[in-house]
């Protein structure tokens, strides 16, 4: 395999990172205002905006697991790990303008289940989200160490360290502005090089030639549009977790909040686009790799890529490939160091240490702090090399159990704190029974969890039609899906633990939440929202009636 | 499915990238351009 030198390495590094600090330089103020460090002026044009999104929701692994999906399942592999991907971003648009409606001074969604609920509703949202942006981080920096130690001399912790100090000097100053000004050039990179160098393997494996040649030693079920295998192994499961990526990741509600307001539509459609284009036609690297017979080295798909690109690419592209996953890479994990430092800063510091009043200077402290903490903790569980398939399940269903909550928490006024929590913690201890068959999946424990798991497909239906086409749609498909669902469940999902885990988190949240909200008479005015959640930079005074809030303060 | 059909289906992404791509430049142009005019910052 071919590999670049020390010195090419080392010098491609040193201008990626060296570039992007200069260009966050040009958004550094000597005072920082710490509304502007997470969300920036909430009037973001629509390229930068729609760039940041894409950018953003690329991450290293896209690459890698598009092209594994593309080799394992053929055909339509690429198609169920980009697609679902991209309509992630598309699904949290119609609840995003409402988050938006509600509360358009917010930083995080954890910021308005605080508003809406309390403290333990709050800091179930945060922690979820803090977890997953770490994990997301040591998953960056891990791609960064592979990608160092395939494609040169380097070891992989040379590519850890190169990677983490890079990101966090251009990231620190200025926070959510340095990530979203510094996305453009990231994504500018990855589309270059995607337009380079898919064209280039193409026709360097012998163009249209390769499926006459191909397509016959490859199995049926790889030469279907329509292969079961991959609709259960990877459409099916990714389609589950489309909503909870989209309300479990700070990153992109970050972006929410950012963009002007009446530019949501075009941003969140464009974003959608872009992201399913770099990344099927990526995955369509594996099944050309499938179709050419090429094995992948040491027999580890994740080396699939790399191992094409150096392959068949000239020297000046594999380059250029280089800086296309360094350049994801980046862009991703900068944008979970602004997302943790939002967290920090606004559900940590200003809601629960400062109670609402935070000092600016000392907030955008706690910002930065974080970054560093952040920083180095996703460096030394990188060079663990833990499990990361296995924690990012768990964030998953986490994510899982607290979709409906939070989604109906911010339409149906009869939501309470304690319904919840204890939807989130049912959902989630019930994931853990399924995931891991702590309970013997047979007879009628098999049974009650294929139940919960077709409640929980009807729930994933519903909340999608909801946020499109209203509640009644949303009722209405949503038993549609679960009376078609529940027949074929029965007996048959036991054998998909991903799959019947995944839907019983959704299923067991919702009847928890909506059983729990019943017992109360308890009702909220929304309006209360906006009042409770405002800039931190000014000394906003809550709108007053005859001197009186109409809402009671929550702490 | 033929060997055109199927070269359009690996090298469309690639080209609706590109698209995104002049999309994002033109409309970056056009906010920068703004943002001068009226004297605010790009983000």
């Amino acid at each position: 395999m071919f590999q670049l030198s020390t010195l090419t390495v080392l010098l491609l590094m040193f201008c990626f990172y060296g570039l992007t600090f200069l260009v966050s330089l040009r958004v550094g103020r000597k005072e920082e205002n710490v509304d502007g460090y997470m969300v920036s002026n909430n009037s973001i044009g629509f390229g930068m905006s729609a760039a940041s999104m894409t950018a953003t929701w690329i991450w290293a692994a896209s690459f890698y697991a598009a092209a594994t999906a593309g080799y394992k399942f053929g055909i339509s592999g690429a198609l169920h790990y980009g697609f679902w991907g991209a309509l992630m971003i598309l699904f949290i648009y119609p609840f995003g303008r409402r988050f938006r409606q509600l509360a358009p001074k917010a930083h995080t969604l954890a910021e308005i289940m605080h508003a809406r609920h309390g403290r333990s509703s709050q800091m179930i949202l945060a922690g979820s989200n803090i977890v997953g942006s770490l994990i997301s981080l040591m998953v960056n920096f891990t791609a960064a160490g592979a990608l160092v130690a395939v494609l040169s001399p380097l070891s992989f912790t040379h590519g850890v360290l190169i990677a983490g100090v890079g990101i966090l000097t251009y990231t620190i100053w200025s926070g959510f502005r340095s990530s979203v000004l510094t996305d453009f050039g990231q994504l500018f990179a990855m589309i270059f090089a995607a337009v380079v160098i898919i064209p280039i393997i193409f026709f360097q494996l012998g163009g249209p030639e390769i499926f006459a040649q191909g397509m016959p030693k490859i199995t049926p079920e790889q030469a279907s549009f329509y292969s079961k295998t991959a609709i259960l192994e990877q459409g099916a499961p990714y389609f589950v977790a489309v909503l909870a990526y989209a309300i479990g990741n700070q990153t992109i509600a970050q972006r929410l909040f950012a963009v002007r307001e009446d530019l949501m539509k075009s941003t969140f459609v464009t974003a959608t686009i872009g992201y399913a284009s770099i990344v099927i036609g990526l995955g369509m690297l594996g099944f050309l790799a499938l179709l050419a017979g090429i094995e992948p080295l040491d027999g580890d798909l994740n080396n699939l890529i790399p191992q094409m690109a150096s392959t068949y690419l000239p020297p000046f592209a594999v380059g250029l490939f280089f800086i296309m996953v360094i350049g994801s890479l980046s862009s991703t994990a900068d944008s979970d160091l602004s997302a943790l430092s939002a967290l920090v800063m606004t559900d940590v510091y200003g809601k629960n240490i400062a109670k609402g009043k935070p000092n600016p200077k000392t907030m955008l402290f706690v910002g930065r702090l974080t970054m560093v903490l952040a920083t180095m903790l996703a460096m030394i569980f990188a060079s663990m090399k833990l499990d990361i398939l296995t924690m990012l399940i768990f964030v998953g269903a986490l994510w899982g159990a607290i979709v409906f909550p939070v989604i109906a928490s911010l339409y149906w006024e009869r939501i309470t704190n304690a319904a919840f929590t204890s939807a989130a913690i049912a959902g989630f201890v019930m994931f853990l029974v399924a995931r891991f068959e702590l309970l013997e999946m047979q007879g009628v424990v098999a049974l009650f969890f294929e139940l919960c798991a077709s409640i929980g497909g009807g729930v994933v239906i519903g909340l999608m039609a909801f946020g499109f086409l209203g509640k009644r749609a949303g009722f209405v498909l949503g038993a549609l899906a679960f009376m078609v669902f529940a027949p074929f469940a029965f007996g048959f999902l036991r054998d998909y633990p991903v799959l019947l885990s995944s839907l019983t988190a959704y299923g067991v949240s919702t009847v928890v939440c909506v059983l729990v909200s019943l017992r109360s008479n308890q009702t909220f005015d929304f309006d209360c929202i906006n009042e409770r959640v405002v800039a931190f930079h000014h000394d906003a005074e809550p709108d007053t009636v005859n001197g009186a809030s109409p809402c009671p303060v929550s702490l | 499915m033929s060997s055109f059909a199927l070269t359009a289906y690996v090298l469309i992404w690639p080209a609706i990238a590109a698209t995104v791509m002049v999309t994002l430049c033109v409309s970056l142009w056009r906010d920068m351009r703004k943002a001068k005019r009226d004297g605010t910052d790009l983000v």
